[in-house]
């Protein structure tokens, strides 16, 4: 399987060419374009638990599989926001995503949600976090809103959740405060953090979308209820 | 006349020159950038009334549209779409007509016909609001798209694409609105209608569509109180 990231970074489009009996998994909605022989099956990956847990971390119940019969195919696939899109190689390691940030993956690869925790849910900020893993090689991509920047991680970084992509599992995360105290944290805005520990990468998104839809989300006429 | 995009592809914006006084560019309103200020400007219904009311109603252009005409050799026109993306530009060549989906159009020759097409009672129902604008003739026509255009030239295998980011397609193409996948798809895949492409020609899709940023914002209006 090829995937082409084409027209970056502000509007990019991901050509995934399949070769014949080949699937590829996307999150609901992906779906620009495709060919006629590509067909497309609606599935709740991990069963209804599965479905749940996905829906509670902001993704949709189920996603959709699509694979090439009787030749090759293509599929096009997009985010919704504007912004690049990343294809990652999968790793022994494998990779935790960002939950909002994932749009397809290689059928080998096994997705999980993880709850980012009890106090990061409550903050409103819940930094809902999918765990990919494959036991062969596999593909992954990960779209961005913004451009995408590779950061490495040698010791300790700290990031803000709301730019987080994705990075490597090998790498031990904490969300916490920005601060010293809850009260520093929330008066300097920054919010919530991921504090990271060890050696691997991180691919951040250099805008954040809750801050972008707080700008513009003001300045339109107050919707009912 | 000659033409240029300019800023392509993220925020294109199409800089017109004129080769003599007399030349003319239709164009959608508000599309104005800048002009020399000796070319002049008309609005004006095209088609008459009628043609102009079913434009609006049916393919989302507007009513009035603007002519500019040109004085004198080598004036410019700049013109932009309002939403960020690209713009594109066929030549229209009096044999294969071109449909633009709703909102697409920015500009073109006079000698190019604009009419709407009814894009079909299944289309219209399933609320996928396939209204068609019909360009024919001679001469460039100007469209754009909120995100970038990606040209698809479908051959005898046909292709399938999703009905919100349709921007146009040329008229060897004839199409079908439907629903991919099973029952539960229908409900739960989250790809709503596509159009199922068959025929030969070329179709330009766009990368991003902004229903998609509308819903994304959404949550983040204000909320009316008592």
């Amino acid at each position: 399987m090829q995937i082409d990231v084409m027209y970056r970074p502000a509007h990019s489009l991901a050509r995934v060419l399949l070769p014949h009996g080949e699937s590829i998994v996307a999150e609901s909605g992906a779906m620009v374009g495709m060919s006629p022989n590509v067909q497309m099956q609606t599935q709740s990956q991990g069963g209804l638990m599965g479905g749940l847990k996905r829906m509670f971390g902001g993704e949709s119940f189920f996603r959709n599989t699509f694979t090439a019969q009787g030749g090759p195919g293509e599929v096009l696939l997009a985010h919704a926001l504007c912004g690049d899109m990343v294809v990652l190689d999968m790793t022994q390691v494998g990779y935790f995503v960002q939950s909002s940030s994932f749009i397809a993956s290689t059928q080998n690869v096994q997705i999980e949600t993880k709850v980012g925790g009890f106090r990061s849910f409550f903050a409103g900020e819940g930094v809902f976090v999918l765990k990919a893993t494959a036991t062969g090689p596999g593909q992954m991509l990960v779209g961005a809103f913004g451009g995408v920047e590779q950061l490495n991680c040698d010791g300790n970084l700290v990031i803000d959740t709301g730019h987080l992509v994705a990075w490597d599992a090998s790498l031990t995360y904490s969300v916490g405060k920005s601060g010293s105290g809850w009260i520093a944290s929330f008066l300097s805005g920054e919010g919530l953090v991921c504090h990271f520990t060890g050696q691997g990468r991180i691919w951040i998104q250099s805008r954040n979308p809750t801050a972008y839809g707080q700008t513009i989300g003001k300045l339109l006429p107050p919707r009912s209820g | 006349m000659q033409y240029q995009l300019l800023q392509k592809p993220d925020f294109t914006f199409v800089k017109v020159t004129f080769d003599q006084g007399g030349e003319q560019m239709l164009v959608e309103p508000s599309a104005m950038v800048a002009k020399d200020s000796a070319v002049e400007m008309k609005t004006a219904m095209q088609g008459g009334i009628l043609a102009a009311a079913k434009r609006k109603m049916l393919g989302g252009e507007s009513v009035f549209q603007n002519t500019f005409t040109a004085t004198a050799p080598g004036q410019r026109l700049y013109l932009a779409p309002g939403p960020e993306g690209d713009s594109e530009v066929v030549q229209c060549d009096g044999s294969t007509p071109v449909f633009l989906s709703s909102g697409a159009f920015l500009a073109s020759a006079p000698t190019v016909q604009l009419d709407t097409k009814w894009g079909g009672a299944k289309g219209f129902f399933s609320g996928a609001g396939l209204f068609l604008l019909k360009a024919n003739g001679y001469g460039p026509l100007f469209f754009c798209c909120y995100g970038g255009i990606h040209a698809v030239d479908i051959g005898a295998a046909g292709y399938i694409c999703d009905t919100s980011h349709i921007v146009g397609f040329t008229g060897g193409l004839t199409y079908n609105v439907e629903k991919i996948g099973g029952m539960k798809s229908l409900f739960f895949s989250g790809e709503g209608l596509v159009c199922r492409f068959s025929g030969h020609g070329r179709l330009w899709i766009s990368t991003r569509n902004p229903g998609g940023l509308a819903s994304f914002l959404h949550p983040f209006r204000p909320v009316q109180r008592g």
